[in-house]
């Protein structure tokens, strides 16, 4: 059964310990965050292609590839198209999405797999998260400084949808107000939550931290009896526990919230990109982040997102 | 055995309560729907304008006149909808999908057409889905004319259909296909667009050739209308305007009808010749509030009693309420009455202050604290001057029962009773209900009994708890969650210490009115947040004293909403305003506490008494304690 279910990870305890393949391709992004900062000094040494992404917008990137810069709408399958186009088919690709915002890079891998390239998504962890100093669980102005407002990623509306039973899914994080922002307009059925913790999480306490900064409303709506689990780290054990859920639920539409880890953010939109359905949607609230939320960097993961497109699209 | 019942009957009665929000209930909405006095002002057959906050039961309502809602509740008769001359298509506006409709990758105009088409996508979907329901329902499949699907079809841009169930897979398919050109709008592949309602216009023409259906009205009822962006709504407003053949139900929040427009520049829906207008802030107050609560309330203990017999009858038995002689002696006022008399060394006036009630002879010392003379001097002026210290007695207990207890531990002030209850909820039915809940979850938890009313402190904790339980909520309700929890935040520290000391100053005073400086450079950042503060409850808003043609929102005057009261102890009841400058309220969310020292200051209060245990969570962001 597990090796129908692969974690197809390549886990490296240091980013020192890890150097892109000669000859890839390596998409990556400068956050002010210092784990964005560790990949991108090795990349000089090697004989990987670096493509950095210099500006995010709503709907369009700036990027650099050597000395040429361009711009890619993130609403054009076109233009999308095109920039893989520079690169053959076969070429290893690394979506470093450390520093990436989920509707850049999100909008890049749908555009990969779709295309076939070999790309494989890369993430730092952090050594730790900033707390809030004031004593008031759920704060939304500590990780974030505020949010833009709920909407869908670029590329991502569903406009189509046909069920009317709504299973919502947080993939939850540690500030609670955004989970409640995302219920108040989502407006699922008490009983049609299912909270997903990161368990284990990156370190031992943060799924109590998890717990604690959704507290309120997990109890209020009772969803906490329901809540699953998916490693923090693995996007695949989430893609897997999506499955399951979708098969739980087959005439439902599921509603997945990816407000928890970027890994699990990256499940979610491997499970709506490779299930194709018009009954799963992924609901964002677009966060402003705040300059220092994470300290240091910890381990290096290497996800092989195409391995599980390319099984993905076999079982089809 | 018993212990086990009772805890069976207590959790019947609070998971009962606990289901506030109409999307919570599921499956039982419609079994729990009341319908509220408005009712059949809403369906008539006019567009309504449904107007009010979260929590004030829009959406069980519009819900309740939808065509599932109307079968429900008439028990699944058939033919379904016999009784009723409308059908009512429920459509709440999501944000998810509205919100993917802007972008600068085209110009308004075109967005303007590609939504005109999705909402046509949206209402036909829901016609045609209503016409295969009621297929189903009747046992009798539906076909509309052929010639009529066909004219919708065209209308629609979409292959030619003759059947129902072809033309819901064609809506479906090219909903498909417009999702993916709106997901790649840059690429300018768009399909084509239909002429906004005039596939809605045939559609529903062609239904009406239905016999079953030829006298009835469509309805389209939109709820949430606030989620629509401004040119959404003008798209919509649009629709209203000019329809002919169905009207629409709309269900949106104080402010957040942000267009009245259409697509025509000079033309714009007016009130009453485009719509009625009911705003459930009117409709809802005083006694027709109390009594629609209670119907709510007693119709929800009437469930439970069904399988728990001895459940307590009525609600208004089982939040008794307290007067205000009373709560004064509850909160303590006599130990300190006893200490006052013995000093008192005059025996006629100590034997006038022993006839005195404890309420009175209290206030006497809260007389004397207010600079007013010693004890001994009030109550002699009291023996001379009754009729003029009754009416003082009158003006003013309630204010100095908020200061009997300040700074100490425990309640420093009672908010119990279904009167108090149903003024707190200020015509909000959610809050009411989870008051009620909250109740009796408290009332369980303690192992009371649950024929037995619940008493006034567990009523107040309850009270409190709510109060705390939407200050959180208030952080996930909007974008600007946080700035709204300190806007709140600063507002309810500074009226709770001008509550909690109002010896010697204006009594009650709970209330702000934007001060009058038009060359304010911060005006109009801080009437943004009101109209937010207001939107979100907050805060809530009534007209002052200013001219009544004004609007703007520096006209009104503000105060928190009574549902908070129990968590800062200040008084619901609406009294006396101070003055607040733009940039005194944009400080409370910047800097708080510079900014409730500057207002305190100028009230001549200091505010370093110690917090009410409720909030001493917040001692740090205060900088007390």
């Amino acid at each position: 059964m597990l090796a129908e279910r692969p974690i197809l990870t390549d886990v490296y305890e240091h980013v020192s310990e890890f150097s892109p393949e000669a000859a890839s391709i390596y998409v990556f992004r400068r956050s002010n965050e210092e784990r964005s900062e560790q990949v991108p000094p090795m990349l000089a040494a090697g004989s990987a292609v670096a493509i950095e992404v210099l500006q995010e917008e709503r709907f369009s990137t700036l990027m650099q590839l050597g000395e040429e810069q361009f711009t890619v709408p993130l609403r054009s399958e076109r233009s999308l198209a095109a920039f893989w186009a520079r690169f053959a088919i076969g070429t290893p690709v690394y979506l470093d999405i450390t520093g990436l915002s989920h509707h850049v890079w999100s909008a890049f891998l749908k555009s990969a797999l779709a295309h076939q390239h070999d790309v494989m998504a890369l993430y730092v962890e952090p050594a730790d998260y900033r707390y809030s100093s004031v004593a008031t669980d759920g704060e939304i102005f500590d990780l974030s400084l505020r949010t833009e407002g709920i909407d869908s990623l670029p590329g991502f509306a569903t406009l189509a949808e046909e069920s009317t039973d709504l299973v919502f899914i947080p993939l939850l994080g540690f500030e609670g107000a955004r989970l409640a922002h995302l219920l108040e307009e989502t407006e699922p059925a008490a009983d049609r939550i299912i909270p997903i913790v990161g368990v284990p999480g990156f370190r031992i306490e943060y799924p109590f931290h998890t717990y604690a900064g959704n507290k309120r409303v997990l109890t209020a709506t009772g969803a906490w009896r329901r809540a699953r689990y998916a490693a923090a780290n693995c996007p695949f054990s989430l893609y897997y526990l999506l499955e399951d859920i979708s098969r739980e639920f087959p005439l439902a539409r599921l509603s997945i919230a990816p407000i928890g880890t970027k890994p699990h953010a990256l499940g979610a939109v491997l499970f709506k990109v490779l299930q194709g359905s018009t009954n799963v949607e992924l609901v964002y609230d677009f966060p402003i982040r705040k300059v220092g939320r994470t300290r240091g960097a910890d381990r290096l993961f290497v996800y092989h997102v195409a391995t599980l497109a390319g099984g993905a699209m076999r079982g089809q | 055995m018993e212990v086990n019942s009772a805890a069976t009957e207590a959790e019947a009665v609070s998971n009962l309560f606990g289901l506030y929000k109409a999307e919570w209930l599921h499956n039982q909405l419609f079994e729990l729907f009341t319908e509220p006095s408005y009712f059949a002002e809403l369906a008539n057959d006019n567009t309504c304008v449904l107007l009010g906050g979260r929590g004030t039961g829009k959406t069980t309502v519009l819900r309740g006149m939808s065509y599932e809602g109307q079968f429900a509740l008439n028990s699944g008769s058939t033919p379904p909808l016999k009784h009723v001359p409308y059908v009512g298509l429920y459509y709440r506006v999501d944000t998810r999908r509205v919100t993917a409709f802007r972008g600068p990758e085209i110009d308004e105009d075109s967005w303007t057409k590609c939504f005109g088409h999705y909402i046509n996508l949206v209402f036909c979907s829901l016609i045609v889905e209503f016409l295969q329901w009621y297929g189903r329902t009747a046992s009798n499949a539906l076909e509309l004319d052929v010639e009529a699907l066909e004219r919708v079809a065209a209308s629609l841009n979409l292959e030619t259909t003759t059947t129902l169930a072809d033309l819901s897979r064609t809506i479906k398919k090219t909903k498909i296909q417009f999702e993916a050109s709106i997901n790649n709008v840059a690429d300018a592949a768009r399909p084509p667009l239909s002429l906004l309602g005039a596939p809605v216009e045939e559609l529903v023409a062609a239904a009406a050739t239905v016999p079953a259906l030829a006298q009835k009205r469509f309805f389209f009822i939109l709820d949430e209308y606030e989620n629509f962006l401004p040119y959404q709504q003008r798209v919509v407003n649009t629709l209203i305007k000019h329809a002919s053949a169905f009207v629409f139900k709309i269900g949106v929040r104080e402010l957040g009808w942000r267009e009245r427009g259409t697509l025509n520049p000079n033309e714009r829906l007016t009130h009453p010749g485009d719509y009625a207008r009911i705003d459930l802030r009117e409709q809802l107050t005083g006694d027709t509030f109390r009594q629609f609560a209670s119907k709510v309330c007693n119709g929800r203990l009437g469930k439970v009693r069904l399988i728990h017999s001895d459940v307590i009858e009525r609600i208004e038995e089982a939040l008794p309420g307290m007067s205000e002689e009373e709560e004064a002696v509850r909160l303590g006022v006599e130990t300190e009455n006893r200490q006052v008399l013995a000093s008192i060394s005059n025996a006629a006036l100590q034997e006038f202050g022993e006839r005195l009630t404890p309420a009175r002879l209290y206030f006497t010392r809260y007389w004397s604290a207010a600079g007013h003379g010693s004890v001994e001097e009030l109550l002699a002026d009291w023996m001379r001057n009754e009729s003029q210290w009754e009416t003082r007695f009158g003006n003013y207990l309630h204010a100095s029962l908020f200061a009997i207890r300040r700074g100490k531990r425990g309640i420093r002030k009672y908010y119990a009773g279904w009167e108090v209850f149903t003024n707190i909820a200020d015509g909000n039915i959610r809050y009411l209900l989870e008051l009620v809940h909250q109740s009796f979850r408290g009332h369980a938890l303690a192992g009371r009994d649950v024929a037995t009313p619940v008493d006034a402190e567990l009523q107040t904790r309850a009270a409190q708890d709510v109060a705390r339980k939407n200050l959180d909520d208030l952080e996930g309700l909007s974008v600007e969650g946080a700035r709204l929890t300190r806007l709140l935040l600063g507002l309810g520290r500074f009226f709770n210490v001008l509550a909690a000391t109002p010896e010697g100053h204006t009594p009650e005073l709970n209330q702000f009115e934007v001060a009058e400086e038009d060359d304010d450079p911060e005006l109009s950042r801080a009437c943004q947040l009101l109209d937010l503060a207001v939107m979100h409850q907050a805060l809530v808003r009534f007209r002052g004293t200013k001219p009544a043609d004004n609007t703007d929102t520096k006209d009104y005057d503000y105060m928190i909403h009574p549902i908070f009261t129990p968590f800062f102890v200040i008084s619901y009841r609406r009294k006396r305003k101070t003055i607040m400058t733009a940039r005194e309220l944009l400080l409370l969310t910047e800097q708080p506490k510079e900014a409730i020292r500057e207002l305190l200051a100028k009230q001549n209060r200091i505010g370093d008494y110690d917090l009410p245990d409720q909030m001493n969570l917040f001692g740090g962001y205060f900088g007390v304690g």
